[in-house]
Formats: structure tokens, sequence, C-alpha cells
């Protein structure tokens, strides 16, 4: 080992390991290092299997975590003050239209991210529970990941509202609108939401609120829930399907450290087959992997925000609603939702509210909820990209994802004043008026 | 042995160990190239805080003897047509003093041989610290005596006081 290593490796470790081999195993005497195990299979680090969605997802989140707290040095949650401060945020701070737009940047990746790698875990059925997998509760991880997903969007929600443009006051009262159509506690629900009967500075200051503290913490503890469920449930899914070598006699014993090996001078053994696959130990395979993505995940979030700049509407107004007003894209599937499902029939209308905004929404989750529990298709597909014998559920699953894209992308290309439809080569009034 | 190994002593630095150097720089300068822009932002480049210089009304509002402007934190004393300024900012540890009126006007020798008459001195609740009638700190912890403010008579007649410029105890706007 080089002068310079041992220099610097003497500073930061009380111990040198001499090889990768002894590095790993420095995993049984590290907490940090015991995030993940020693060692991974090379298919359940495979690009092609999980693309680390996963992973690239938590960095997004530390990416908003530490540009959001450097923002907070400069934001005042007052109605009166808001607007200013972030256009002294794009202005005059140094640097500050560039963290404004790392942080507007990673919040839409993440979005997508969380959003394509619950695509990925239900396309390789790494929700199920597979029978071999006696331990394993790999549903109760598909149900953190949902909850996740729904605090990914509760979060990017609360924070758009914070400019206090025109942008966030007219999502808030649509919001708080589509919340009122809940039958029986509708009203309950937004005067909670908005803190009283208009939306004014309470509302601003329990958004921000939940946006800086309460929805990161919980997020925080789920995420670290979610992937401490990875490690209890034998690690990602692509193992189940390994083909196991069959070991002649009975399986191998081994032995393993507990905590409770130790303090009570037992040893518990445990039964092991051996997989074939060439397996990879945590330093240096899939350390080097985790740096790759954590550079190239930065990479893109710096390069988007060093040339493509984010939205700031003008200063919000109850006077004039913008037109159109648009939700941001991941909402505006919602927001088409709403329209369609809002009907006329014979003197009776449909509320769209409730039904696209609330019902259709809610019957979705609910139905991602329960799917773990009532899919059918066998253990053998756990684990596997687009397999046959789940070719229905995935198909199913692949035209609802298309039908929230084509929505979204006509709620953003094909609607213009009024919510009407303009295809692209049609230009807009110039002063919409009411037909 | 490698012809590489074998090139590689030859050669301080291998292709190798190069590549790892420019590495290491290129991450070490974009980690600390973000950490300085998340840093340097927090510090401020406008302040929206209030002028040192101020307006403080007309001369003929203000009566003869001193009056306290809380807002400004200073003491405005007129004699006769001669205005001077006293700050009310305690040098210790920055509270605002507070003024006692004497009982009778008294004579006091200042440490520099000056004679004033003083009819109030200034007190500092905080820690005791004391001042005489033109500033002059005589007890307490207080290791400054009170500043005088620079005055003139802006363009429209209002009385202009600038607290980021200090004056000598005898300056006096006459008016």
């Amino acid at each position: 080992m080089s002068r310079s290593r041992k220099t610097s490796r003497s500073i930061f470790w009380s111990w040198s390991p001499a090889s990768g081999r002894e590095a790993t195993q420095a995993v049984g005497f590290n907490i940090l290092l015991h995030w993940f195990p020693a060692k991974i299979t090379d298919r359940s680090r495979s690009w092609g299997y999980s693309a680390w969605l996963g992973t690239i997802s938590l960095l997004l989140f530390a990416i908003l975590a530490i540009t959001g707290v450097i923002l907070m040095f400069v934001y005042v949650p007052s109605v009166e003050r808001a607007y200013h401060t972030i256009k002294d945020v794009e202005f005059v701070v140094s640097y500050g239209w560039f963290i404004r737009r790392m942080h507007r940047w990673a919040a839409h990746l993440m979005v997508a991210c969380v959003f394509l790698h619950m695509i990925r875990v239900f396309l390789t059925g790494a929700y199920k529970k597979s029978r071999k997998n006696i331990h394993g509760n790999r549903p109760l991880n598909w149900l953190i990941g949902l909850a996740l997903l729904l605090l990914t969007m509760l979060l990017s929600y609360t924070g758009y509202l914070l400019p206090w443009d025109q942008l966030a006051l007219w999502a808030i009262t649509i919001g708080a609108n589509i919340a009122r159509s809940v039958p029986v506690i509708g009203e309950q629900i937004r005067f909670l939401m908005q803190g009283g009967t208009i939306i004014d500075q309470n509302t601003l200051i329990i958004w921000y609120t939940l946006h800086i503290a309460v929805l990161p913490l919980i997020t925080t503890g789920l995420i670290a829930w979610h992937m401490w469920r990875i490690r209890k449930d034998g690690g990602l899914a692509a193992i189940e399907n390994i083909p196991v070598e069959e070991v002649k006699g009975d399986a191998i014993p081994g032995k393993t450290y507990t905590l409770m090996g130790i303090t009570q001078g037992v040893r518990p053994t445990v039964l092991y087959h051996r997989i074939k696959d060439k397996t990879g130990l945590f330093v240096p395979t899939t350390l080097h992997r985790i740096g790759i993505v954590l550079l190239f995940t930065t990479a893109v979030v710096m390069f988007l925000s060093l040339f493509f700049s984010v939205p700031l509407e003008e200063a919000a107004s109850l006077e004039w609603t913008p037109n159109p007003a648009k939700a941001p894209w991941y909402f505006l599937w919602l927001q088409e939702l709403v329209t369609i499902t809002t009907v006329r029939v014979r003197g009776i209308t449909l509320n769209g509210g409730f039904v696209g905004g609330v019902v259709i929404p809610g019957l979705l989750v609910l139905l991602a909820a329960v799917w773990p529990y009532l899919d059918r298709s066998p253990d053998s597909t756990v684990g596997v990209w687009l397999p046959r014998k789940r070719v229905i559920q995935n198909t199913v699953f692949l035209l609802i994802i298309i039908a929230i894209g084509v929505l979204i992308f006509i709620g953003s290309v094909l609607r213009g004043p009024n919510w009407g439809i303009y295809m692209p080569w049609e230009a807009w009034p110039h002063h919409p008026t009411m037909i | 042995m490698t012809t590489t190994e074998q090139q590689g002593e030859a050669v301080k630095v291998t292709r190798k160990k190069f590549l790892k150097i420019l590495t290491s720089v290129t991450i070490g300068g974009a980690i600390f190239g973000n950490l300085y822009m998340l840093l340097r932002s927090i510090r401020p480049n406008v302040l929206y805080e209030p002028l040192k210089k101020m307006l403080i009304g007309k001369p003929k509002k203000y009566p003869e003897g001193q009056v306290f402007l809380p807002k400004e934190r200073m003491f405005v004393i007129r004699k006769g047509n001669e205005f001077n300024t006293v700050s009310a900012v305690c040098t210790h540890l920055g509270c605002t003093v507070k003024e006692v009126k004497l009982a009778k006007p008294e004579k006091i020798t200042l440490p520099d041989g000056r004679v004033i008459v003083q009819e109030w001195e200034y007190h500092c609740p905080c820690h005791g610290s004391k001042f005489r009638g033109d500033g002059t700190a005589y007890a307490g912890p207080a290791p400054e005596d009170l500043p005088p403010f620079d005055m003139k008579i802006a363009p429209d007649g209002d009385i202009l006081v600038d607290a980021g410029k200090k004056v000598d105890k005898d300056f006096r706007l006459k008016v």
C-alpha cells in the first residue's frame, strides 16, 4: 500500500484492513456498513435488474434535504414575504438560483424515479410473497413503498406551495376544494387543510411545517424501514429464483454470530444452500456501484440545474386566476381525470372533483395495496422481468400506466385557455374570454 | 513481472495512477465546490436593515431639554437654538440606557478637565453602568462613552441624524 494511502487511512481508521475481504469483514464491526450485507449476488447488483432506481430515489432525497436546508436560511413562511424571499434566492443570494433549481429538479426527478421504481417492482413481481422465503414479507415492503410514493407526492405538493405565487395559491384552492367534495366530512377536511375558511397565513405555515419537518421525518423513518425490510426479506427479489445447487444429503450447517450468541455463549447454527450465482463482496464491487450511482445522480441534477430554469409565476393574487391553471406534470393526470369525470347528464352534474380527484385515485391506491395479497401467479415469477405467467396482470398494469401517461400528455400539451383542447399548431387566443 | 510493471518502475506516474489522481481531484473539486456554494449562499449580499441616516422631524417640534427617541435609540438635546444627540445604546453590552433626572443641576469636572453643568444622567439597567449628561462613562463596566452623532438639516427642513458618524462631544447643530 502506498504511503499516502497509509497516511489517510491512519487518520480515519483505527485499524487498517489488508485486503478487500478484510474490509468486508469489517461489516461485522461497523454499524454504518451493516446497512448493506457483506455479499450480494451479481444478479441483485446488476443494472438491468433494478436500474438502481431505489438508490437513485434515496440520493435524490438526500440532495433535496441538503438544498432544502440551505433554502431554509433565506425563505420566510409569511404571506407578505415568502414571494420576495424566493425572488431574493433567484437574484440576490449567491448561487441561490442554482440551489433552487437543484431543489426543484431533484424533486421532479424523485417523483419520476419512485414512480419508475414502483413500475419495476411490479413488473418483476418483487412484491410477492414466495413460499420458500418463510421469514420474508415482501408484500409489507410493497405497502411501505406505496406509503413512500404518497409521501413523495405530498412532499412535492407542499413544496411548490411555499413560493406563494399564483401556481401555489390556486393549487391549494383546487386541492382544498377537491377535499371538500368528500361527502359528510369534506368541509372539515378543507377547514383543517387551510387552517381556516380562507387561504391565508395559517395555510402557509401549516404546509411549511409539513414540508420541512413532519413529512421529511416520516419519510426518513419509512425509508429506513423499507431498506431494513430488504435485509429481513433476504435481499432483493432477484435472488428468489436463482437456481439452488443440490447439496448431497442435508443442507450445509454453518456458523453464525448473533448478539444473543455472544452474550449467552450459545452459537446457533443456520442451514444454508449454495446458490448458483456469482457473488461480490460489498467492498469493492457494490460500494463501487453506489459511488457511480451517486456521481451520475448528482451530475444529472447539476446539469439540469445549470441549463434549465425552474418557473416562478407572479405573486399570489386572489383577484385573478391564471388561464389555464395547470398543476405540475405528476398531478396533471388527476386534473384531466377531474375534467373527464365532470359530466352533466339530464340536469344532474357528476362531481368530477369527487369522482376524478378522490374516488378513482383512491381506488387505484387501494387496488395497488391489496394486489400482493390477491396475486395468484406462481413463485417462479418472483424477481424475474416480464415472465410469461404474469403476462395478463403486467399488461393491465402497463395499460393503466400508459393511460396515466396519456392523460399527463393531454394535460400538458393539448390543454389551453379555459381548459379547451388546442392542437400544438393552433394558437392560443391572446385575450381568452368566456364563450 | 509484466511489461507494465517494469515500465511502472521506470516512470513515476503510471496511467492507472494518473487516472486515479485525475478522478480524485475532479471529485474532490466537485465536493469542495458544492460545499462552498451551499455555505456561501447563506451569507447575505443585500441587507434589508433600516438606514443609519434618520430623519427625526422639524427642529421646532423639540422642546427645551432632552427627548428620548425609542425607535432611533438616541437622546436629542436642545439648548436654545443648539441641538446635539447622545446615543442611548450602552457601550457595555447594548442595553438601552435610562435617563435619570437630577434633583438640581450639578457642576461636574470631567477627567479631561472640562467642566459641564448637567441636569440629567444616563444609567444602564442591565449591569449598572453610569454616564454623565454628555455621555461620559464614569461607573460600571461600560468601556467607552456614549457617542454623540452627526446632525444636519435636510433640504425639507427636517433634522437628519447620521448614526454611522460620530462627532465630538462639543458638536452642536445650530438652527
